[in-house]
């Protein structure tokens, strides 16, 4: 019977539909039943941790507008797996194309007003934020000349605590040269690495949902953003919000880093691409203001 | 030099304006102006005539994208209707540009696909292929198996089989066999079809 779904019975098509869709308005993440498995596992999860005993109390009070069980539904549905270095490819055209381009077109490096601004969103846990600073630190040879701010922001906010303390273990730093892990990490037990205050005071994190228009002109000006793997997880008309919110966090002429298996050209034409060695990367027209 | 951290707080985004204000902000000389209030008015219905009165005049291609980002989110059959009317523009980045944009509107478009389907403007039906292309819906490919077997144009025809190929099993490929005995002196039709039968064979 709709609605009278209890924890642990797994939702009845009706209940899913209803929550999915609720779920998609909030954030524009849409979940087929593709995945019923892995939703009704974690809308389980929440209530269990409700004072709820039922999906349909637990609907009920979720659409009060109620905004700590909504992060917690939030932070239970989004996927937060991560490492160090992933896809450093992507790194690799930061450092060797983007940057130099960004500084070019700044002005360079004797007149450049205001730090150079890179965005990783979503930043889960923070391996992404701190991989670009790890690589500016050890191989980019203007970051003693120049300002760099780094931003992580995430829908999520556990995993935003999780990146304000920035501990991992071996599985997650398996890609870090020892060197660097001796150098910027320090041991906290348990085979597990803190980064260093110096580097963890330098990224600034936010929580924010991609599809937010509204929340999304806090973020202006950047020259590169790296928005990786998150697009897959949005239908078409998300997708395109999103792809006009990070059009306009960007700088005129700035870069758009997508994952290796997702492409603009199917979601949205507002950007141009660019082929450069390393693979594609998306550009905000230089004459567009 | 080096990493920073943001020194100043968060900047105080300004008070979100009201819709009336947005709307008068659709009209400003400064096209990045228009793009913004164009996705701010998101999910306001008082919007949707200003906004479709405009998506034919705004010159500049990526504040009517924004437009239509805009106006998709609302997937009625009103706004599919106001926007399909584009399908038939001469400026290809117009049309094109409504075309993905109805291709996100599943809940709206299959209502409006029996006039679109019949459209005496061959052009409309190509792009109507182009929407079904995309349509997130079952149907989709029901539509467009319907284009193939009944339309009398070979361009249309053959942009349906295009859009049908992505999603097409073995048991589209007699629909693709007769479309080529219906159009035997058409090339490029020929060719389409040629190309797609041996990836069909054996799949379910």
């Amino acid at each position: 019977m709709a609605g009278a779904t209890s924890a642990g019975a797994g939702l009845s098509d009706a209940d899913f539909d209803r929550f999915t869709e609720y779920f998609y308005k909030r954030t524009g993440i849409h979940f087929t039943h593709a995945k019923r498995y892995f939703v009704d596992k974690r809308v389980e999860t929440c209530i269990r941790s409700s004072p709820y005993d039922t999906f349909a109390s637990w609907f009920a009070a979720l659409r009060m507008d109620k905004p700590d069980m909504l992060q917690e539904l939030i932070n239970e549905l989004t996927v937060n797996e991560t490492y160090f270095l992933r896809e450093d490819y992507q790194f690799d055209a930061m450092l060797n194309t983007v940057l130099p381009k960004a500084l070019a077109a700044r002005g360079g490096v004797n007149r450049i007003a205001g730090p150079i601004k890179i965005l990783s969103l979503p930043c889960s846990t923070g391996e992404e934020p701190y991989s670009i600073a790890l690589r500016l630190l050890e191989e980019w040879d203007q970051i003693d000349h120049v300002d760099v701010e780094i931003h992580g922001a995430d829908i999520d906010s556990d995993v935003l605590a999780k990146a304000a303390h920035a501990s991992y273990g071996a599985r997650s730093l398996a890609r870090v040269p020892k060197a660097w892990v001796n150098k910027y990490f320090t041991p906290v037990g348990s085979g597990r690495y803190q980064v260093d205050e110096g580097i963890r005071s330098a990224v600034t994190l936010h929580k924010v949902n991609v599809c937010d228009t509204a929340a999304m002109r806090a973020f202006r000006d950047f020259d590169v953003i790296f928005c990786r793997n998150v697009l897959i997880y949005f239908d078409e008309l998300s997708s395109r919000r999103a792809a006009e919110n990070l059009y306009g966090a960007l700088r005129p002429g700035g870069h758009l880093f997508l994952g290796h298996s997702e492409s603009m050209s199917r979601i949205s034409p507002i950007f141009t691409p660019t082929r450069l060695p390393e693979g594609i990367v998306y550009q905000r027209p230089t004459g567009a203001k | 030099m080096g990493l920073v951290r943001k020194q100043q707080p968060e900047p105080e985004t300004a008070p979100p304006l009201d819709t009336g204000e947005l709307i008068r902000k659709l009209d400003d000389p400064d096209p990045e102006q228009r793009r913004e209030a164009a996705l701010e008015l998101a999910g306001e219905p008082d919007a949707v005539p200003e906004l479709l009165a405009r998506v034919g005049l705004e010159t500049q291609p990526r504040v009517r994208d924004a437009m239509l980002t805009t106006l998709a989110g609302h997937d009625t059959e009103a706004v599919a209707a106001g926007l399909a009317v584009h399908l038939a523009s001469d400026e290809a980045g117009l049309r094109t540009a409504v075309a993905e944009a109805l291709a996100t509107m599943p809940l709206s478009v299959p209502g409006l696909l029996p006039d679109l389907l019949a459209a005496p403007d061959h052009d409309v039906r190509v792009m109507t292929a182009m929407v079904l292309a995309d349509l997130p819906t079952p149907e989709a490919r029901s539509w467009l198996v319907r284009m193939i077997t009944d339309d009398t144009h070979p361009n249309v025809v053959t942009a349906a089989i295009d859009a049908l190929l992505p999603a097409a099993t073995a048991e589209h490929v007699p629909v693709l066999e007769a479309a080529a005995r219906r159009f035997p002196d058409d090339p490029f039709l020929q060719f389409t079809v040629r190309a797609a039968l041996p990836g069909l064979a054996g799949t379910q």
